[in-house]
């Protein structure tokens, strides 16, 4: 059991969204629809962007806090292009341009200049967003073509346009961080970043271009959320940071590098949504929202902590099991020293 | 040399308030009298209260992002205690209580499970935030109004004088005072620096890593929830959302401060003159008549800018090595032309 969750994260993460659709399905029969799993979806679409590039950083062993303010800028780009009359396909390119330089510069401070990565995002995190403020005046942009706002509300098999796209760019990205020499090397630079430079990866330029990739997403959440509200509101973004990371945490992405994949992160952040709008379901007042998405996250993190002590210790006591059988004859803890060198044997099972 | 080198970087930081100061002075001249430059602290030394303590963690090679959230939950917290009815001075010893709390929750989590404290307070970040809107909803409190209709010897507080100073900055210097004495001349201050240097040599040399843990984490919520009274006792009434715009500005300016974010390095007089530093900034800014929001990405530029110029000084010696390698290859290619 403990043994299949630590190894197959992402279906453990699958199944406590599934339990918690019957769950609640149980509770209220007319929650029982695919349709509430595609209205999840489509208020997930943001943060499941999100997601997906706060996980590239990670497994790089790095952390950007600045995202949300990415977002913003990204997302008055697009209107701000729109409304200038640009066409569509052009405004979304200015906005991804946008979101790629903003990682670009996060990546060049972190991978050259040689400062802590939550440091140089936490500085360009004020930074973008008084950009954006800069750039806006503080106001609001709104009256946007339809052009925009067709893209999220046209469906076809009942999910938007964008949804679709998201589902090809984790696709895409699963693919790439699975199956490619490229995508491989950021797990090389997270686990190991010594090890990774000597075996000739070029371990900058793959900080910068995760960061960059992250600033990407940022911006294509950015279009995703102007496109889904229709408007640009000054506080864009805000706070999004921290939840992105916390559904990279929650689908097993580590903080520590090497370890996680995409398709964790987007389970996690669908999680996170879901726990929102059953919340709304069940009829309790959105203050309930934070507190329980928090005690979510905790739980999820002290039994994975939990589960990686016990494995370490089980693994230890694997390796000195030859000099504590001499011990465990004279000690009275007989019982304990063995249960200790059985769960040794599953720990080396799990490796 | 190491002592010099901190102490020359809180010299510049120094410099560079008095610089600022004289800056945003000679475009506005009001800025330049002591009363507004003594009076406009009680707006944000909020951010020095915290930051004080956030040192002590970050020294010791942690992270506590839930600061804010703990100042939401203490200021809420205050409000529902006293229209419970209880005494004033009750309310504010349980909900500094509460703050410490927070703390020891922290560093309990962090210890047990072994997990990145980032990570950790990430999600106590949510739970305290949380409670705080639980706390408040339950009340009745709506959003932006918050509980009001405390007794003037309670909102007198923030507004008054002692030695002369407003209240906020007497318990600003005395918090300097307190947490220089145990960072850098007691044996919990030593032990924290070195199990920021290397927990792992810390734990084998026999230090007591959780109960000073516990105590660092614990001193931040404290001064969380001393911020959250402050502050609900300077606007005169509670609300949730009150600490999380002072979470950045304190991790500024103890990164400003020079501690290193690692751990193993800082100081509370850096940290101290940092706060004073983002926090005339701020207040600077908005008597220039920069609106708020761009003052935002001016601090964000000043910390970029401030550790940029840090690190090259820092790596110097590999900079100048790679800049005469390429020196050197250049002439190489010129001469086999």
């Amino acid at each position: 059991m403990l043994s299949f969750i630590k190894n197959n994260r992402e279906s453990t993460v699958l199944i406590a969204i599934l339990i918690l659709f019957l769950f609640i399905s149980l509770a209220d029969s007319n929650y029982f629809h695919i349709q509430t799993l595609t209205m999840v979806f489509s208020s997930a679409q943001v943060l499941i962007l999100l997601a997906i590039g706060a996980s590239m950083v990670m497994l790089t062993r790095n952390i950007d806090v600045s995202v949300g303010s990415t977002m913003g800028l990204s997302a008055v780009a697009v209107a701000t292009a729109l409304n200038a009359g640009f066409p569509l396909p052009i405004a979304v390119l200015i906005a991804l341009c946008v979101g790629a330089a903003c990682g670009f510069l996060n990546g060049v401070l972190v991978a050259i200049g040689k400062i802590p990565a939550i440091v140089a995002t936490l500085g360009t995190l004020g930074l973008f967003r008084g950009l954006m403020l800069l750039w806006t005046g503080g106001k609001w942009i709104e009256g946007l073509p339809n052009s925009i706002k067709n893209l999220s509300s046209s469906d076809f098999l009942g999910i938007s346009y964008f949804g679709w796209i998201i589902v090809l760019i984790t696709a895409g990205f699963a693919f790439m961080l699975t199956k490619t020499h490229f995508g491989r090397n950021f797990y090389a630079v997270g686990d190991n970043l010594q090890g990774a430079r000597q075996l000739g990866v070029k371990v900058d330029m793959t900080r910068i271009i995760a960061f960059t990739l992250n600033g990407t997403m940022a911006a294509m959440a950015g279009i995703v959320f102007t496109s889904q509200i229709g408007f640009v509101p000054n506080t864009t973004g805000n706070g999004l940071e921290m939840k992105a990371i916390a559904a990279c945490v929650l689908g097993g992405v580590s903080l520590l590098g090497g370890v996680g994949t995409v398709i964790g992160a987007v389970l996690g952040a669908f999680f996170l949504t879901q726990i929102d709008s059953v919340l709304v379901l069940m009829r309790l007042p959105a203050w309930w929202n934070d507190f329980i998405a928090g005690l979510v996250l905790l739980s999820v993190l002290v039994f994975d902590g939990r589960l990686r002590i016990s494995i370490e210790k089980a693994i230890k006591a694997q390796r000195y099991a030859r000099f504590r059988a001499d011990a465990t004859n004279e000690n009275d803890d007989k019982p304990e020293s063995s249960s200790s060198i059985s769960t040794g044997a599953k720990g080396r099972e799990l490796l | 040399m190491k002592l010099r080198q901190l102490a020359n970087w809180e010299g510049a930081l120094a410099g560079l308030i008095v610089v600022e100061i004289l800056i945003f002075g000679a475009i506005n001249p009001s800025m330049l009298s002591l009363n507004v430059l003594l009076y406009s602290t009680s707006d944000f030394i909020y951010i020095g209260i915290v930051a004080l303590p956030l040192t002590l963690v970050i020294v010791s090679g942690g992270m506590d992002i839930s600061l804010g959230s703990t100042i939401g939950l203490s200021a809420i917290a205050m409000g529902v205690l006293f229209k419970l009815g209880l005494p004033i001075e009750l309310c504010m010893f349980l909900t500094i209580c509460i703050g410490a709390l927070c703390g020891l929750i922290n560093a309990l989590l962090i210890i047990y499970t072994g997990v990145n404290p980032l990570v950790i307070t990430l999600g106590t970040m949510y739970l305290y935030g949380g409670s705080a809107l639980l706390l408040s909803g339950m009340s009745g409190a709506t959003g932006y109004e918050g509980i009001g209709g405390f007794p003037n010897s309670f909102t007198d507080i923030a507004n008054g004088m002692v030695f002369g100073l407003p209240f906020p900055l007497f318990l600003f210097i005395v918090a300097i005072g307190l947490l220089a004495m145990i960072l850098h001349r007691s044996a919990i201050g030593r032990n924290l620096f070195l199990i920021g240097q290397n927990d792992r040599v810390a734990k084998y040399s026999g230090i007591p890593i959780t109960s000073t843990l516990c105590f660092a984490y614990s001193m931040v919520g404290i001064c969380a929830a001393i911020s959250g009274i402050l502050l609900v006792s300077y606007f005169g009434s509670a609300r949730s959302d009150l600490g999380i715009s002072f979470l950045m500005p304190a991790i500024t300016a103890v990164v400003l401060g020079g501690a290193n974010i690692y751990g193993g390095a800082g100081s509370i007089f850096g940290t101290a003159l940092a706060a004073l530093l983002v926090g005339y900034m701020q207040q600077g800014l908005q008597m220039v008549g920069v609106p708020n929001q761009i003052s935002s990405a001016l601090s964000g530029g000043l910390l970029i800018i401030v550790v940029v110029a840090r690190s090259i000084v820092s790596h110097r010696d590999v900079l100048l090595d790679k800049w005469s390698r390429i020196l050197s290859t250049y002439q190489l290619a010129k001469e086999t032309k």
